[in-house]
């Protein structure tokens, strides 16, 4: 009998334990409105995380400072987070959390597989959710109406990545006819790489080799950039995220293959702040056609002054996107003058933002599936260990050395 | 993790299976705590917020998953260090016939549960068939689990790296297994399958064939010996593992709206299998569910106190990742001072 009291005294107390990480109940009074922000702040991508919800967190000190919501009296917006863990499952839960606790939109999360399940609960939730990165077309093919990307999706990435390059090659005097593509495996790698494919053929770029690698436990690109060689490309194309796109980079410079350059398409190094750093001399004139903040901008230049400033660490894009998708929930509340999540994604399905952070062809402008019609990729190349824009000429920070190596 | 660690109390003080009173008194009481235990719970979602309630489906599903590990690994022996093969066909069998065919989940959890303890009685058979033990036995299910990703991620059919995505109803559904987010009935329905999980861990460790299996387990030498058919005993362990397992995926997908190949066969779901059922007591009736309850709400309870600490742990607010480093001291500490788990080990020390 001792045994069994004391086996229910254990579930109570677990059951007590669960019960007491329930919500203390967010409070939300008519002069502050919550927005929840949702990233993987611990686990592997916490760097980028972190970045991308201090990002989130400028762009409400900011707003709050320019006098808050003024549709609604100067309402003050407040940022709750939550951390993904970079898992799918947690990213639900907080998402559930912060919805609970009140917040009339999300913003987040980084990762296409935490998006998925956040999107779900947003939808079911009925709150507006902005994602800042997330690059997986099937998010919003589910036909979500909650969901909205300022970012381009993977299909719109891989097309114009192509076409920029065949772009790049035609005004160089030689065409591109062949490319070997090195991506990492998953969703992500696949769709970019899939899109690349279907528009290199109507390019011109008629030799396309696929080569994949791991996603974990990838130490050393060295046999699949010989492999890639192998198929003597004109260019080498990576797909991937930033650890993975530095050792492609070094494996390409200590192999030497006789290509006419290395270009990114979606890749999470490239383009990175970090990169010339990380890579040393095998980064130099590298190519990476990605989004991008926009280097030209006045605007942009005065947010990365002070974000640096403020958090100590360079602002990248990503993080860049997250304070643009707070923008867009702010703009959203002024245009409904309402703090009714339902209003409030009635009025971001309609809403058109001028002169955005990214380098896009346009304002920011949602379509039926919600995501950004005028999100557009610009290519950057590293020069003299500095990412510059260099294509198309009217984003251009600096002249797109190609072939690599002309410069002497 | 030496099999060492798989434990069960000496000969002399188990009751003589012979004997109807000792059976009878013994099973009584597991099932009476179990039905006392599923009535405290079935109130939790009263006392919960959402998210609390969210996290405690986690849990719940964890702990099934954990129940069904147990059976395999702790009752029987075999460690297996590979379970996400079989949350993964649980998972992808519920998203596959629902999304693509329209079938209710109801129906994918028997026919999941069947073919997850198909693969599963083959994989073993092959493994102990060629006398795979221990450690080998351990890696060789790693193996099948990671296989399985690799399959997975390249078959068009289920959508290779894409995944699926369960489309959202208008309305409640039973048939489809959907109803309004927070709704008390997305925690009731895994803990009645929790349950279901439990009581057929009691019936079969009273039962023949889980008597068998843990003299095998014991002592495969002198079990054989005594014409008992060890290839068989071991099997009907694994087939009923794996099925429990699959329906703890099954309903992963559909609580989830979105399965992937990580989230299915990721070999971080291997591990959340082996982890509640290590801290709660490996070869113990109530040791997964208790490790369950306590792993499940761990990151979650640390998070909360760090959003809003008490006075003398302000200089902590804001820091993250901090979850994963008491999680990884509690491991240690339990596994140091707890060789048997929370659970087992506190049971040893009442019967002493």
């Amino acid at each position: 009998m001792k045994k069994i009291a004391s086996v229910v005294t254990a579930l109570v107390v677990a059951g007590g334990l669960a019960a007491c990480s329930g919500s203390d109940g967010g409070s939300s009074d008519s002069s502050t409105i919550t927005i929840g922000s949702i990233h993987p702040t611990s686990g592997a991508l916490a760097g980028v995380g972190g970045l991308m919800d201090d990002g989130a967190k400028l762009a409400v000190a900011d707003i709050n400072a320019a006098g808050g919501i003024k549709a609604l009296d100067g309402a003050k917006l407040k940022l709750s987070s939550g951390d993904s863990q970079g898992k799918a499952e947690v990213g639900q839960s907080e998402a559930q959390r912060l919805i609970g606790d009140g917040a009339v939109a999300l913003v987040g999360t980084y990762q296409s597989d935490v998006t998925q399940n956040v999107a779900a609960v947003a939808e079911r939730g009925r709150v507006p959710f902005v994602i800042d990165v997330a690059v997986d077309d099937k998010i919003l093919d589910q036909g979500y109406k909650y969901s909205f990307r300022v970012q381009p999706d993977a299909t719109s990435m891989g097309t114009s990545g192509a076409e920029s390059l065949a772009k790049i090659g035609e005004d160089s005097g030689t065409p591109i006819t062949s490319v070997a593509y090195l991506h990492i495996e998953g969703a992500f790698g696949d769709s970019v790489f899939k899109a690349f494919e279907k528009e290199a053929a109507k390019q011109g770029i008629t030799a396309v080799k696929e080569i994949t690698y791991p996603a974990t436990n990838f130490s050393d690109a060295t046999t699949q950039v010989r492999e890639a060689a192998a198929s003597n490309p004109d260019v080498i194309v990576a797909t991937g995220y930033f650890p993975d796109g530095v050792l492609i980079a070094k494996a390409v410079s200590e192999l030497k293959p006789d290509i006419r350059g290395l270009y990114g398409i979606a890749n999470g190094a490239f383009d990175d702040g970090s990169f010339p750093q990380a890579s040393g001399a095998s980064g130099q004139e590298v190519l990476s056609a990605n989004y991008h903040y926009d280097a030209n901008s006045k605007r942009v230049g005065d947010i990365r002054t002070r974000f640096e400033k403020k958090y100590g660490k360079p602002m990248e894009t990503a993080s860049i996107l997250s304070y643009q998708a707070v923008e867009v929930i702010a703009a959203g509340l002024e245009k409904s003058g309402s703090d009714d999540p339902e209003e409030l994604r009635e009025a971001i399905s309609g809403i058109e933002i001028d002169d955005p952070l990214l380098a896009f062809g346009g304002p920011i402008t949602f379509d039926e599936r919600g995501q950004n019609k005028n999100a557009t990729v610009i290519v950057m190349q590293i020069q003299d260990d500095a990412v510059e824009q260099v294509f198309p000429k009217d984003f251009a920070t600096k002249d797109l050395v190609f072939p690599v190596g002309s410069n002497g | 993790m030496t099999e060492t660690s798989v434990s069960s109390p000496p000969a002399h003080e188990l009751p003589a299976a012979d004997d109807p009173r000792l059976k009878d008194t013994w099973a009584r009481r597991q099932l009476i705590v179990l039905v006392v235990g599923v009535a405290v719970l079935a109130c939790l979602p009263l006392v919960l917020g959402e998210q609390g309630e969210s996290v405690a489906i986690r849990t719940l599903i964890f702990a099934i998953m954990a129940v069904g590990w147990n059976l395999m690994s702790g009752f029987g022996g075999m460690f297996s260090f590979g379970h996400a093969a079989f949350f993964g066909i649980g998972a992808y069998t519920g998203a596959y016939l629902l999304v693509d065919h329209g079938i209710s989940p109801w129906i994918s959890m028997i026919v999941a549960a069947v073919l997850s303890a198909a693969v599963g009685v083959t994989i073993a058979y092959l493994c102990l068939r060629y006398k795979l033990a221990g450690s080998y036995f351990a890696l060789a299910t790693f193996a099948f689990a990671q296989m399985f990703l690799l399959i997975v991620q390249n078959l068009d059919v289920l959508n290779k790296t894409e995944g699926f995505n369960v489309e959202i109803l208008p309305s409640d559904s039973w048939s489809m297994l959907q109803f309004q987010q927070g709704s008390p009935l997305y925690f009731w329905i895994p803990l009645a399958i929790l349950a279901v999980a439990v009581l057929i861990s009691i019936l079969y460790v009273r039962s023949r064939a889980g008597q068998y299996a843990q003299a095998v387990r014991d002592d495969e030498v002198a079990a054989s010996s005594l014409g008992i058919d060890t290839m068989r005993a071991r099997l009907i362990a694994v087939a009923l593992s794996c099925g429990i397992t699959a329906v703890a995926g099954v309903y992963y997908t559909q609580y989830y709206f979105f399965v992937g190949p990580e989230q299915a066969f990721g070999s971080a779901v291997s591990v959340e299998a082996i982890i509640p059922a290590v801290i709660g007591g490996i070869g113990t009736i109530w040791g997964p569910v208790i490790g369950a309850a306590v792993v499940g709400p761990l990151s979650e309870l640390v998070a909360t106190v760090l959003r809003n600490p008490p006075g003398f742990l302000s200089f902590l607010q804001g820091t993250s990742g901090l979850d994963v480093a008491v999680y990884a001291t509690l491991l240690i500490i339990i596994v140091i001072v707890m060789p048997k788990g929370i659970f087992g080990t506190i049971r040893d020390r009442w019967r002493s």
